[in-house]
């Protein structure tokens, strides 16, 4: 693979910056304009008519593996236990309808088109995880941050959020061992060992994790808390463990300490950088060609999944007391599906089926800029929607 | 009154205050420090954006708000507070003001109304400590110090 030059780093920057610009001036979500970008500049469009353009090399990928880990660090900082513990009954209320509706019709999908079934479960994944950067984004630019409805969004965002964690771990050790059945179950079993150390770490460790990133200065801490964060990552990787579930760990832990403002407030140019850096790639990867012999899968997954969040959506909203109208814009709210869709697809990825290498990530990309684009105008539009429907 | 606080994950914290009538005043403090203030008409409506603040802005409104900020005092004019009971006011004369075309000694702005001229501001210069001799205009501003009743005294002398 060749080395990746200081012009092309440059030229990706630089069309990332165009693409994050271009999306602003539109109101739209940022995720899509960079993978679109990505494909723009990657070497099946700008790639075939010159010379002069990004091609994947393992640089961009290491750079977008950290923007992984950046995202889920944060995912775990912004993530409470005990917030989860507080409000749990309408929480779990909320996300297990979420869950039962929207992982099974993904994986009923993939076993009707003779996937296997840890194909099927990817697709699962992919169409069940709505997107809590758009989501949350949109929630205060339409000011219904202030309102009743952004409790259960919120709220069920959260128990994804926590959903998406095990639900990486399983996947990954699946996913990584090519192994028969007792090597993906000692997998398993180191796997969840790790993870387990971690948790009682961020949990009971909140003192060691404290002296861990506390420093003096402000580069020491960014120094530090970085470091810790893509160690964990990278070790988990070595154990064949998620790195992105590493990272969620490890974010929770920090989130438990007196410096976590002071960490998200340092690091976040950083994920902003790596978790932009990442959707590129995503496109860098992704053949156009590949897009569109996906077209009539993706149609399918549009056509059946926009429904099952609607609904799922909707019943959360009820579950917390709302009224129709309200409930219904729950639901248009989580249609949108994001980055976690992404990071699914990056792991199924790294297996061995053709399904999991091609199908998957190009139908991934696909369902991304569709969902994206089509639950945020959903949104803005949903009181007209709810409007035109027949009265129930 | 009732305040209710809620988490919102990924964003800060929300705020929701009763107010008197059926509304309510809902502040949202985002995780940046920035500060958002809707308004919901009735429990059942949508929130109204207000407008939004820094988080410096913020808190200068907040104490301000609190009654902390300066203690607020009834005037029309300017003034500057420099003890309980002595204060620093500006008087502008005019052309027929008994005083116009008198030097300071023969106005004799201090025996009649107690307040004292430090200084006299004409045009873009300003005379501070203006000597005895110095003549007063139409049109000079007069910078005195003196007690509330010392400042009204100085007001009706100079303004005839």
């Amino acid at each position: 693979m060749a080395a990746t030059s200081l012009l092309e780093v440059g030229i990706m920057l630089a069309a990332i910056a165009i693409g994050g610009s271009v999306a602003s001036r539109l109101g739209q979500s940022v995720i899509p304009f960079y993978v679109v970008t990505g494909i723009l500049v990657g070497p099946e469009a700008l790639g075939r008519l010159t010379a002069l353009h990004v091609s994947s090399g393992e640089f961009v990928e290491v750079l977008a593996e950290l923007g992984i880990v950046f995202l889920l660090f944060f995912l775990g900082l912004e993530f409470s236990l005990d917030r989860l513990l507080a409000n749990r009954q309408r929480i779990t209320a909320a996300g297990t309808v979420d869950l039962l509706i929207n992982f099974p019709v993904g994986v009923l999908i993939g076993l009707a088109l003779g996937w296997s079934l840890t194909e099927a479960m990817f697709l699962g994944g992919i169409v069940y995880i709505s997107s809590s950067a758009v989501i949350t984004k949109s929630l205060i630019d339409l000011g219904w941050i202030a309102n009743d409805e952004s409790d259960p969004m919120l709220g069920t965002l959260v128990f994804e959020d926590l959903a998406i964690a095990v639900y990486l771990t399983l996947m990954s050790a699946v996913v990584l061992d090519s192994g028969d059945l007792a090597d993906v179950l000692t997998d398993l079993v180191v796997a969840m060992g790790f993870l387990l150390a971690l948790l009682a770490v961020a949990h009971y460790g909140t003192s060691l994790v404290e002296r861990l990133v506390a420093a003096e200065t402000q580069e020491l801490r960014l120094l530090r808390s970085a470091a810790v964060t893509v160690l964990a990552g990278g070790i988990a990787l070595e154990l064949g463990v998620s790195e992105a579930v590493a990272a969620f760990f490890v974010g929770m832990a920090v989130g438990s300490t007196s410096d976590s403002d002071a960490v998200e407030h340092l690091l976040m140019p950083i994920r902003d950088l790596f978790a932009a850096v990442f959707f590129f790639w995503i496109g860098l990867e992704t053949d156009p060609a590949a897009l569109v012999a996906t077209a009539g899968l993706l149609a399918l997954l549009v056509a059946l999944t926009t429904p099952t969040k609607l609904v799922s959506g909707y019943l959360g909203g009820r579950s917390y007391d709302l009224d129709a109208r309200r409930s219904f814009r729950v639901g248009a709210g989580m249609v949108t599906r994001g980055e976690f869709s992404l990071v699914i697809a990056t792991l199924a990825a790294a297996g061995g089926t053709e399904v999991l290498r091609d199908t998957i990530p190009s139908v991934t990309v696909g369902y991304v800029l569709v969902m994206s684009v089509l639950g945020t105008t959903l949104m803005q539009y949903s009181d007209a929607v709810w409007d035109r429907l027949p009265a129930p | 009154m009732a305040v209710y606080e809620s988490d919102l994950p990924g964003v800060g914290k929300k705020f929701e205050i009763d107010l008197n009538d059926e509304s309510q005043l809902v502040v949202v403090i985002h995780n940046t420090g920035k500060r958002e203030l809707f308004l919901r008409p009735e429990p059942n409506a949508d929130s109204e954006k207000l407008f939004e603040l820094s988080d410096k802005l913020a808190r200068q409104v907040g104490t301000i708000m609190e009654g902390a900020y300066f203690q607020p005092i009834q005037t029309d004019t300017i003034e500057t507070v420099i003890s309980e009971d002595s204060l620093i006011e500006w008087v502008k004369l005019t052309d027929d003001s008994p005083v116009a075309g008198r030097t300071l000694r023969d106005a004799r702005i201090r025996q009649e109304t107690g307040a004292s001229i430090i200084a006299v501001q004409r045009g873009d210069e300003t005379i501070t400590n203006p000597a005895p001799d110095t003549e007063l205009r139409p049109d000079d501003t007069l910078v005195a110090v003196g007690s509330r009743e010392e400042h009204d005294e100085l007001q009706a002398y100079v303004t005839g």
